[in-house]
């Protein structure tokens, strides 16, 4: 039984690092975004 | 609690920065990234004498405070920012000593910032041999400014500096040249419009062409006085500036440094007319690149087979010490073995690494850049592109950073889209393993038909790289080219502790970047391999073992007893009981298969095998390639994985993909076909989620990583198809 439960608690443990490592923007977690400071557009200043 | 200092390692490219930093901090450092870009933040701890301690921050090496690229600006907003965490006590500028005058521009421009400044004189031991004498006292008090003359190679000097950090009060925060001269008038109105600020560092401000995150430049807009200057006639005064600063400069060395041109005629010049030679360059370069490959095999069997071994003998011992159970298997069959199958490939990763390291430091590299640009033009690439190209056999993503320095729009989106076919070092597992099973032993000219493979993937990444940058060229239609400048540093015997540093560092994160995902995708994956809804997967020991008694062993098994009944000996009379054993074992991991195909897992993969079959792959693969999404390593994990789960057997992950079978051919499933299909597979399929997200950071579009992705993966899956039907 215990060993279940510790598969268990790991699978989620594993599960929940995947979905937020690939699956959840970075943005969520930061409030430090400003798209307009972003390289690609004219006059970002990067080229 | 001991004071701590902020000292700011700042400094153009190649003097030496980083030895300075490595000496100062020794093992106490740490890397990460800059908030909110991912250009590389290098920090560490100094201690100083009387008890102090200082925080070192090497910065990205830059020629001025003049920016043109972000990577630049980090620095500069450093510098100019007092509300910075990181805002440097003291800046310690590190300049070479054969290029002092040019170093000199970028410490007068920090001296003008106020900001206590120390000048390191690097590479101090080539001073006689390149008849350089510099009147030390007499320069520092020119500059206002306190001197180390250091030698990392020869570690001298280096107390004297850390000396100097601690007495960093004592620095004068006086300025070296007033700037003002230049245009008196818009200073001066500079000055009253902002009482409170310093002119220069508002002049910083304005004159960037990055803009700085807490710094912004709309500062300036209400202010109307300042609409009176355009662009232009902001760069001329820019120009000005300089022009101001190197006759300082000039003046000033004039009287305290000199050379004598008799002395200073090294072989340098031959050298380089050798390995930059149009033909004789290239056919070194392509003999290092054949010995690099070569050591790569050679060297690293050893350590292979150890850690190998070591991981299979871990899992039985794991199996046998802890209590039996469905967490023990876990531990034993999904997070071992995914470990596994990532740090057997340590020891082929620290030699490409040691070698990239080897060319970087003794100044080679530089002349590779040279050399490679003369090939770039014609493809219309920038030479610029050479160093994210060459980058891109470490990882993509600092490579895909690395495009950053060119100016040209369209000339770096090419770069961004072709860098990935670059063969990064996620890529080399995957290689190795499969070129282990499936490239016949054997050599030619000396050099083994394995490493031959292995350099035959890395030029093919370049070859697509370029192909698909002749191809953008003409889409994208760039009208424009931007110039090409490379310093070529002296050429030095190499640092071994800086090798080390850097061999250790992108080990290190090699195993524990792609570390974290594999291990999560196993324990992920071993879940579905070792649960399942259907009845034949609940009922699996039955129904194997009554179709063994029917029908025999299968084909995998046939060549499982192939394999492990060299020794057993006819005439022995335990020989029954070894059979016996052998068959039981044998039964084990037929059922262990059967419930595999039947788990979640085996659902899913035989979902996909349509897709993968025609390369010549099984649904397990098919999974592989799924997984290896997220990071092209997890590949080997997965079959790690996947192959372990069920299976009681003390194998080696190579032992264990060697003795699958494709159920439809009955033949080994990695064969030459399979396995070249593969290893094309990889060489150009866009196999990272993490590359597609920082080209979309890049690119600000979705658009460009989409078509990347699609264009890539299409292209891998026609040439592996081809080459697997060809070669069946």
């Amino acid at each position: 039984m215990i060993q279940h439960i510790l598969v268990y608690i790991t699978l989620a443990i594993s599960v929940g690092y995947i979905v937020t490592k690939f699956f959840i923007p970075k943005s969520i977690w930061s409030s430090k975004k400003d798209s307009s400071k972003s390289c690609g557009q004219d006059g970002c200043g990067c080229h | 609690m001991s004071k701590q200092i902020n000292v700011a390692l700042i400094g153009n490219p190649n003097t030496g920065k980083t030895s300075v930093f490595n000496q100062l901090t020794g093992l106490n450092q740490k890397v990460g990234n800059y908030p909110g870009i991912t250009v590389e933040k290098k920090e560490g701890i100094c201690k100083l004498p009387r008890g102090v301690k200082a925080h070192i921050l090497d910065l990205p090496g830059t020629y001025s405070l003049n920016t043109t690229s972000l990577d630049e600006s980090v620095a500069v907003e450093l510098l100019l920012n007092k509300n910075d965490k990181d805002h440097p006590d003291v800046a310690i500028v590190v300049s070479d000593v054969e290029n002092l005058k040019r170093n000199l521009l970028l410490f007068t421009q920090i001296k003008d910032l106020k900001i206590p400044a120390i000048l390191v004189i690097n590479m101090a031991d080539r001073m006689s041999r390149k008849g350089i004498t510099i009147d030390i006292e007499l320069l520092e008090k020119k500059l206002n400014s306190k001197i180390a003359l250091v030698s990392t190679r020869k570690e001298t000097g280096i107390n004297k500096l850390r000396e100097l950090i601690a007495d960093y009060k004592n620095l004068p925060k006086t300025q070296n040249v007033d700037i003002s001269v230049i245009a008196p008038e818009y200073f001066e109105k500079l000055a009253t419009t902002f009482p409170k600020e310093d002119v220069y560092k508002l002049w910083l401000v304005i004159t960037q062409d990055v803009n700085f995150m807490p710094l912004e430049k709309t500062l300036f807009k209400d202010a109307s006085s300042f609409a009176t200057k355009s662009k232009s006639e902001l760069k001329r005064l820019q120009q000005k500036e300089t022009i101001l600063r190197y006759q300082f400069i000039n003046g000033i060395l004039k009287e305290t440094y000199k050379v004598d041109l008799n002395a200073a005629k090294g072989f340098r010049a031959t050298l380089d007319k050798v390995l930059t030679h149009k033909i004789f360059g290239y056919l070194i370069f392509f003999l290092i690149l054949l010995t690099i490959f070569q050591a790569i095999y050679g060297w690293s069997e050893y350590p292979m087979d150890l850690i190998d071994g070591f991981f299979a003998s871990a899992t039985e011992w794991v199996k046998d010490t802890l209590p039996p159970g469905v967490f023990t298997n876990l531990i034993a069959e999904g997070i071992l073995a995914g470990i596994g199958g990532i740090v057997i490939f340590i020891p082929q990763i620290a030699f490409l690494f040691l070698f990239i390291a080897l060319l970087e430091e003794t100044g080679y590299m530089s002349r590779v850049v040279f050399l490679m640009d003369r090939i770039m033009r014609p493809f219309g690439l920038s030479g610029k592109s050479v160093v994210p190209l060459i980058s891109g056999t470490a990882c993509a993503i600092p490579a895909v950073m690395a495009t950053r320095t060119i100016e040209n729009w369209k000339e770096r989106l090419i770069t961004i889209l072709v860098t990935p076919f670059t063969t990064c070092s996620a890529r080399l597992p995957v290689y190795l393993i499969i070129i282990a099973l499936v490239i016949p032993e054997g050599s030619f000219l000396g050099l083994s038909y394995k490493a031959l493979t292995l350099m035959s993937l890395y030029l093919m990444g370049f070859g697509a790289a370029i192909l698909s940058a002749v191809i953008l060229n003409k889409i994208l239609k760039i009208k424009s080219k931007s110039f090409f400048v490379v310093e070529m540093p002296n050429y030095k015997l190499p640092l071994l502790k800086n090798v080390g540093y850097t061999v250790l560092e992108k080990t290190k994160s090699f195993v524990f970047g792609a570390g974290k995902i594999i291990l999560a995708i196993s324990i992920i994956l071993w879940f579905l391999g070792s649960n399942g809804f259907s009845d034949e997967f609940k009922n699996a020991e039955t129904i194997v073992t009554k179709r063994v008694e029917q029908e025999g062993f299968s084909a995998s098994s046939e060549i499982y007893f192939d394999t492990h009944q060299d020794g057993l000996d006819i005439n022995d009379p335990n020989a029954s009981d070894q059979q016996k054993e052998l068959e039981e074992r044998a039964l084990a991991q037929e059922i262990a298969g059967y419930k595999l195909e039947h788990s979640y897992m085996g659902y899913m993969g035989k979902a996909i095998e349509p897709i993968v079959r025609p390369l010549g792959y099984d649904w397990k693969i098919g999974i592989a390639v799924i997984t290896s999404f997220a990071a092209r390593e997890v590949f080997v994990g997965t079959l790690a994985t996947i192959y372990s789960v069920g299976n009681d057997e003390e194998e080696t992950i190579k032992n264990r993909m060697a003795a699958e079978v494709n159920p439809r051919t009955q033949k080994p499933l990695f064969n030459l076909a399979s396995g070249v299909s593969l290893l094309l597979f990889y060489a150009f399929a866009m196999q990272c989620m993490s590359t597609l997200a920082v080209v979309k950071r890049e690119t600000n579009s979705w658009k460009w990583p989409a078509g990347q992705l699609v264009f890539m993966s299409l292209f891998a899956y026609i040439v592996a198809l081809i080459a697997y039907q060809l070669l069946k």
